[in-house]
């Protein structure tokens, strides 16, 4: 109580502290000496007025934006100085003010990129100027891609950005990388912040089917995505940026005549992919060789196959008989989904208030049955000019969404695990009319489909309220406050006939709460001054303060008079209740100054001390500095004399950033009441402390070029860097004879190194338009030092030194014995020379365990083609992941020449069978695991090209849009995974179970479901 | 002028306001305390005891992997390993490998709860007094119980060589506060550890009171005492300990066989039992060995070959069913997940008796065909006349089916297990992998056979 008490007066302080600043900046100030200038901005092109054109006085933040009819008026120094006129797609303009009293400015459209504005840590920046390396995606390039969550939209579009679904399962886990992994123990997913506030990200989900916070945006509200890749640009989010930095910038209105947009499309999904199994007539095959070659007889093999056949022997014995069954079990469980979204938004305003609103439907029902998600969401983005000095706005986002979730993939329930059954059983018992029951050789998915649900709904509100003032021309000082409220509610209830699965009799019902309250205020101040023509200086200095409370209730009952009653009002049994809490706290300063001198050298130096509660009293606050320098050297006179060359800088940083992201009370060696014994209570020791416990810490350093040629039309990037990860957060195995079987500590040391490669090409310009982007990255990342220490996850994954992050390591396989059958295992030990013995050996044991795949990807690209011709346009985006392998966990069930009664891959048909038969399925048999154990025979290239999206659209032309009092008319059909190029026999080869994913067990398949291939068409107004 | 004023009280403001928010990265766990706190007074150790009882019915322990793991280890065909669970299949095939999440699992939470009981014995001295002795007792009952649990599992029986030179387990006496050199802790023999096992079950029996509700009592210790002195073929004290507890009075065998399974509380003839109810506590017995109408996977049938080991008019035949949906015999002692599980019962405490008797030419208590026919008579089969080894050892293996103890009779009786020697090293789990690498000090300590 009393920390809760504490937190809450520093906020109040914080919010007194913003009020008191409001109160007093908004107080005129009568003694500066100050001149109006007005004028009006115009198109170059057609002469038709600009609206929402910043006007500022440069070097300063005084300025102001153009009206509806493209006017100013603006307050500046008797001084004067120098007046720029920016606004993103246009070239920016300056001019001397000397005496004019009024300046009228026309602008040109810049198909050039440099100009563009970058939102950077507590800032914006002109992408000409940064020293920094930022992947920029607009939010024109992620709408209305028919997927739950953003990040699915941003994959393959941002460089040195790895992005995989866990599985074709609705918004659910998706793992992100920025420049690989830097962590063994500790998250390695990017930090998230929503104009400006960090939000919740983690899934909350009570059990291994994840939910995913992020899925509560409507990213057609996303005005761009900043990804903060290297120290420089990270570093100024401290202790949390090691793992890159994701800003998300929401749209603002402009003022000028509302707008509006609408948005809507609908289309249907299907599987990326199926795979073959066994049909019955192979079933019966393959079993019964089994079941003779180890010494069972016929009787014994026939009597399981009647028993999967519902008790009917002709549902395996008569290929002709109306009882014969032969179930592809994919069928019962995939279906073609459907996605829908509407959304539409209103934006615009007065030169002193603008805002933008937008409302948004979305809903989709995946390619399993039952799964299903829907997201309601509205935005408000205000922006008041209170005074010319005083500005201040909210931003608000109110989300409702709802997610019917199927389980884990490790669940018998879970759909996946259906391809389990033999064939002969039929998915309706013939007998009762009720689907199958307990004659199937597992409990059957489809039991969960009719007689259970488990839904996770959000109301979730991301909201901040901001105040700008301005001091002086060249000073500001913002302050912001944000609250991201999640609340979820999980509902479940399992149906007595599922008891298969529960062990509960009489129906199961969950229902559990979780709130999460993130609170975070920014205070900074900002500083902008141009001395003697050539010299810019901009700085920021300021603090942040965020809280994180998570609570958390559940119960769970059982004994339901009937399926009728699903709450837990009903239950005669409740099995489990219990709530819990947690909280986190960071306290930040921070710092950034940027210098520029001529136009042509930039140098960049940041730092952030952060303090939380998750380190050790030993070691609670941190420092992170950064420095990077840039060198604009087409901006040399001596450069003058090419003309192909339009840009070319040279960049390099160098900066330390920090990873906090691990339980809230790490360091604390902790005792918990979860001790419990009979209703009596009991306490256990639950962790061991280390007071030492601080950060993890990386230094970077990245060096890159970024180039246009032939007026930028050809522009890019390239970018090598090093990243240098030590005092590893890292969960040490410790002997258990201790009591304990893992001490947190800061071991170790990873690195990744790589490069990227961003090339955007206009190649064709007029009527015919084809641009080309392209972006291209190698990441490796290798364990340099874990102290010896092994650590294993997934089912053969490990960290160890000298290797990737989750290197499969397991024996090698070696085939079968061309003689009898049994499957082969390379021996792999060590010979007195070092040399490895490449001898074979049947049994499984004497086989040495050795590095036989790696899940990280070698390289990782996309490609974009985008055509237009007379309001036609066509877009085709190539994703592709290159080099990493896929290690299939359900093989030693799937792929086990009939070792147990699952059903078998097809490929299981090629068994050995007879001396000198050549193959590499070993013999059937049943229950002696012949090549069952963990191996590289269950190991698979996993690269993959995608045909990620095409899109052909069709803008109306404006005669008749203009007709119909519409500004813009656009229809379009658009695809979604159309194609997957890949020698993967899964399902998909984008995949990392659910149940298992993980820093280390990455790249496993277990009955995972695939992605989804969507189908949309769709339609954007504007009016 | 005043610009320069207003930014630096802006300024100060900013200090100020920084400096106001720094002790709020103090927050302190709201689900757990500070080890600092944790053990201050008498109850805190008391309920730290219950912790360990808790940590003992974990399912990988006591809430049933342990004594099924037993039972499939032990196995010659009597029962069947139909599941898909890979580490338990290991076992039934007798080819365990060292990753095997069982062999782990039993070894960790053992040591959960020998680190736990070592806690209590290092603070007994803000133990109320009239509590002491029996807080003492329980937590050496619990550490001596699950040193014998280890040493049979991991390491060569008693009768397997010699106990002085074969490795045991890593002895820990003391509770970890702090991961340090100390930490890290080699194999002690068989015989050093079989001496501490002995040291605290004797020094439990003597400590603990003879009724102690559902926890553990003299008599509790007795019988695990008992356990320890058949496997090291001290029969004169194994009669001795089992007469110790029969005749204390406080247990009875219960009127039928089939009431002494699937009991939410304790019978009178339960001497010590794993607590389970519906909110706490595992029964993994029933997940594995019953079928799905009572709540179980159903992964474990019994085979005719166990079946025919019975008179058709034995009561402990007719606890078996076939089951419903599958066919196949299940065995009925599990049938209630929120049973308790037995850990020992008076009938095995007649059978010891009868067996050590036996053995050492002895008749404390009763002769041991008394003890024989106290059973049987129970059972509902015909008396004895005459008594062999085999007859007792028979009646034993009946009586105790698939309660956890298969393996370990037929170790320290030296009989094979198939075609396995019972010193077959396929019959001694592994040293978990994971143990291995973590402690150099085992680093060449792995058990013969794995690597």
């Amino acid at each position: 109580m009393r920390i809760i008490f504490t937190g809450k007066l520093c906020f109040y302080r914080a919010i007194l502290f913003s009020l008191l600043l409001a109160g007093w900046v908004a107080l005129p100030d009568a003694h500066a000496q100050t001149r109006r200038i007005t004028g009006e901005v115009t198109s170059e092109e057609n002469g038709t007025s600009l609206p929402g054109v910043n006007v500022v006085l440069k070097g300063t933040t005084t300025g102001t934006i153009t009206d509806a009819d493209g006017a100013y008026s603006l307050q500046i120094p008797e001084a004067g100085g120098i007046l720029e006129f920016t606004f993103i797609g246009l070239v920016t303009k300056e001019e001397e003010i000397g005496n004019q009293s009024v300046i009228d400015m026309t602008m040109a459209e810049d198909t050039r990129q440099l100009n563009e504005v970058v939102v950077v840590g507590y800032g914006t920046q002109i992408k000409r100027d940064l020293t920094g390396n930022i992947s920029s995606v607009s939010g024109q390039e992620i709408q209305n891609v028919p997927v739950p969550t953003f990040e699915q939209a941003l994959q393959g579009r941002a460089a040195g950005v790895f992005i995989e679904s866990n599985n074709g399962k609705l918004g659910q886990g998706i793992k992100v990388r920025v420049r690989g992994s830097s962590s063994v123990t500790a998250s390695n997913q990017p930090l998230y912040v929503v104009d400006g506030i960090p939000i919740t990200s983690q899934s909350q989900s009570s059990d291994d089917s994840e939910t995913n916070p992020l899925a509560d945006i409507n990213f057609n509200d996303v005005a761009s995505v900043q990804v903060l890749k290297d120290a420089a640009a990270a570093a100024i989010y401290g202790s949390r940026a090691s793992n890159g930095v994701v800003l998300i910038t929401t749209k603002r209105g402009k003022s000028g005549k509302t707008s509006f947009n609408l948005n809507a499309y609908t289309g249907f999904s299907e599987p990326t992919n199926r795979t073959e199994w066994l049909s019955t007539a192979e079933y019966v095959e393959l079993f019964t060789e089994a079941a003779l070659n180890s010494g069972y007889d016929e009787e014994f093999i026939q009597t399981r196959f009647t028993r999967f056949g519902a008790g009917d022997p002709a549902s395996w014995q008569n290929p002709g008989s109306a009882n014969y069954v032969d179930t592809d079990w994919q069928d019962e469980v995939f279906q073609r989904g459907s996605v829908n979204q509407v959304d539409l938004s209103a934006s615009g305003g007065t030169d002193k208030t603008r805002f933008y609103v937008s409302g948004s439907y979305s809903d989709q029902d995946g390619l399993i049955k039952t799964n299903h998600f829907s997201r309601y969401s509205a935005r408000l983005n205000l922006d008041q000019d209170a005074t010319d000095k005083l500005k201040f706005g909210i931003n608000l986002n109110i989300a409702r969404s709802v997610n019917d979730k199927v389980p884990d993939d490790n669940a018998f329930s879970t759909p996946g695990q259906i391809i389990a059954l033999p064939p002969m059983t039929p998915p309706v018992d013939p007998s009762t009319g009720e689907l199958s029951g307990n004659y199937t050789l597992y409990y059957n998915p489809l039991l969960n489909f009719k007689y259970s649900f488990n839904t996770a709904s959000v109301l979730r509100t991301i909201g901040n309220a901001y105040a700008n003032y301005q001091f002086t021309p060249g000073l500001t000082f913002r302050t912001e406050f944000g609250i991201d409220y999640l609340t979820q509610n999980e509902e479940q209830y399992f149906g007595k006939e599922t008891a298969r699965n529960t062990s509960a009799p009489n129906g199961l019902g969950f229902n559990g709460w979780v709130q999460v309250g993130n609170y975070t205020t920014n205070n900074f101040f900002q500083y902008a001054k141009n001395f003697a023509e050539i010299h810019d200086i901009e700085a920021t200095l300021g603090m942040s303060y965020q809280e994180s409370k998570r609570d958390e209730s559940r119960v769970e009952g059982q004994q339901f008079p009937s399926n009728a009653y699903k709450q837990i009002i009903s239950a005669a049994d409740i099995t489990l209740g219990s709530s819990t809490e947690t909280m986190f706290s960071f306290l930040s300063y921070f710092a950034r100054v940027n210098y520029k001198f001529n136009n042509r050298y930039l140098l960049s130096l940041s730092g952030r001390i952060d303090g939380s509660s998750r380190f050790g009293a030993n070691n609670r606050y941190g420092f992170f500095p950064a420095a990077s320098a840039g060198w604009v050297i087409t901006e040399e006179p001596f450069m003058n004399f090419t003309e192909t060359l339009s840009f070319l800088k040279l960049r390099a940083s160098y900066g330390i950033t920090g990873n906090a992201e691990i339980d809230n009370f790490a360091p604390l060696g902790l005792f918990t009441g979860e001790g419990g014994y009979a209703g009596i209570p009991g306490q256990r020791p639950s962790q061991i402390s280390n007071p030492d416990l601080r950060w993890e810490q990386t230094s970077q350093i990245d060096v890159g070029v970024d180039f246009g040629f032939f007026n930028d039309r050809l522009n890019g990037e390239l970018d090598f860097y090093l990243k240098k990860t030590k005092d590893l957060l890292l969960n040490v195995n410790v002997p258990a004879t201790s009591g304990f079987t893992t001490q947190l500590q800061n071991v170790g040391k990873m690195e990744n190194k790589g490069f990227e490669l961003v090339l955007n090409s206009d190649n064709f310009v007029g009527n015919f338009e084809w641009s080309t982007s392209l972006n291209f990255a190698r990441n490796l990342n290798k364990i340099t030092d874990l102290q010896g220490q092994v650590i294993e996850g997934g089912f053969v994954n490990r960290a160890v030194e000298g290797e990737p992050i989750g290197v499969f390591f397991a024996p090698e396989y070696a085939g079968v014995d061309p003689d009898n059958g049994d499957a082969l295992y390379y021996l792999n030990t060590q010979n007195t020379d070092g040399s490895l013995d490449r001898g074979t050996t049947n049994d499984v044991n004497l086989a040495q365990r050795v590095v036989i795949g790696d899940p990280n990807p070698d390289f990782i690209g996309g490609i974009t083609n985008n055509f237009a011709y007379k309001g036609i346009e066509l877009s085709v985006f190539f994703q592709g992941v290159f080099g990493n392998q896929i290690y299939n966990g359900g093989g030693k069930f799937q792929s086990a020449n009939g070792d147990y009664f699952d059903n078998q891959t097809k490929k299981q048909m090629n068994r050995w069978q007879n001396p000198g038969d050549i193959t590499d399925i070993p013999q059937a048999r049943l229950y002696e695991g012949n090549g069952t154990a963990e191996s590289s025979r269950y190991l698979s290239d996993g690269t993959y090209v995608r045909l990620k999206t095409v899109t052909l659209g069709y803008n109306f032309p404006a005669s008749l849009v203009e007709r119909l009092n519409l500004t813009k008319f656009r229809i379009y059909a658009s695809g979604q995974n159309l194609l997957t190029f890949t020698d993967y026999e899964g399902w998909d080869p984008e995949v990392n179970t659910d149940y298992l994913a993980g820093n280390i067990s990455q790249g496993n398949d277990f009955y995972s479901p695939p992605q989804a291939r969507t189908i949309t068409f769709g339609i954007n107004l504007g009016f | 002028m005043k610009n320069i004023l207003n930014n630096t009280i802006i300024a100060g403001c900013f200090v100020m306001l920084a400096a106001a928010c720094g002790d709020k990265l103090d927050i302190k766990p709201g689900n757990s305390v500070n080890d600092e706190q944790a053990l201050e007074t008498s109850s805190d150790i008391e309920a730290l005891m219950v912790g360990a009882y808790d940590v003992m019915g974990d399912e990988d322990l006591y809430g049933g992997n342990v004594l099924r793991d037993a039972e499939l280890l032990g196995d010659d065909g009597e029962l069947f390993w139909d599941g898909t669970y890979v580490a338990p299949g290991e076992v039934f095939n007798k080819s365990i490998l060292t990753n095997n999440d069982q062999a782990e699992g039993h070894w960790i939470q053992s040591y959960e709860a020998i680190n736990i009981a070592n806690n209590v014995l290092a603070n007994l001295d803000v133990v109320d007094e009239e509590k002491k002795d029996r807080l003492e007792g329980e937590a050496k009952f619990v550490r001596g119980m699950l040193y014998f649990e280890l040493v049979r599992l991991y390491s060569k029986a008693w009768n397997d060589g010699d106990p002085a030179s074969n490795m045991g387990v890593p002895l820990v006496l003391t509770p970890t506060s702090t991961i340090n050199e100390e930490s890290y802790v080699s194999r002690a023999t068989v015989a050093q550890v079989y001496a501490q096992v002995l040291e605290d079950l004797q020094s439990a029996a003597t400590l603990l009171p003879a009724e102690n509700g559902f926890f553990a009592t003299k008599g509790a210790a007795r019988a695990i005492l008992s356990r320890v002195y058949l496997a090291q073929g001290k029969y004169a004290e194994a009669a001795a300990a089992a007469d110790n507890v029969i005749s204390s009075g406080l247990y009875a065998l219960n009127s039928s066989y089939a009431a002494a399974f699937n009991n939410t509380s304790n019978t009178p003839e339960d001497i010590f039992a794993m607590q389970v109810t519906t909110q706490d506590g595992s029964n993994n017995m029933n997940e594995f060995f019953a079928a799905s109408v009572y709540g179980g996977r159903g992964d474990i049938y019994v085979e005719d070959a166990h079946l025919a080991l019975y008179d058709s008019t034995d009561a402990r035949l007719a606890l078996f069913y076939e089951d419903p949906d599958v066919g196949g015999y299940r065995t009925g002692k599990w049938n209630d997940q929120f049973a308790n599980v037995n850990m020992v019962r008076l009938a095995e405490m007649y059978l010891t008796r009868a067996e050590a008797n036996f053995r050492a030419g002895t008749a404390l208590g009763a002769p041991p065909i008394d003890d024989i026919n106290t059973i049987r008579e129970r059972a509902g089969i015909t008396p004895l006349t005459t008594l062999t080894i085999d007859d007792i050892l028979l009646e034993r293996r009946r009586e105790l089916a698939f309660e956890g103890q298969l393996i370990h009779d037929l170790k320290r009786t030296g009989r094979s297990v198939g075609a396995l020697p019972f010193s077959s090293p396929k019959l001694v789990f592994p040293i978990p992998q994971r143990e291995i690498d973590a402690n150099p000090e085992l680093a060449n300590q792995q058990n013969e056979g794995y690597f």
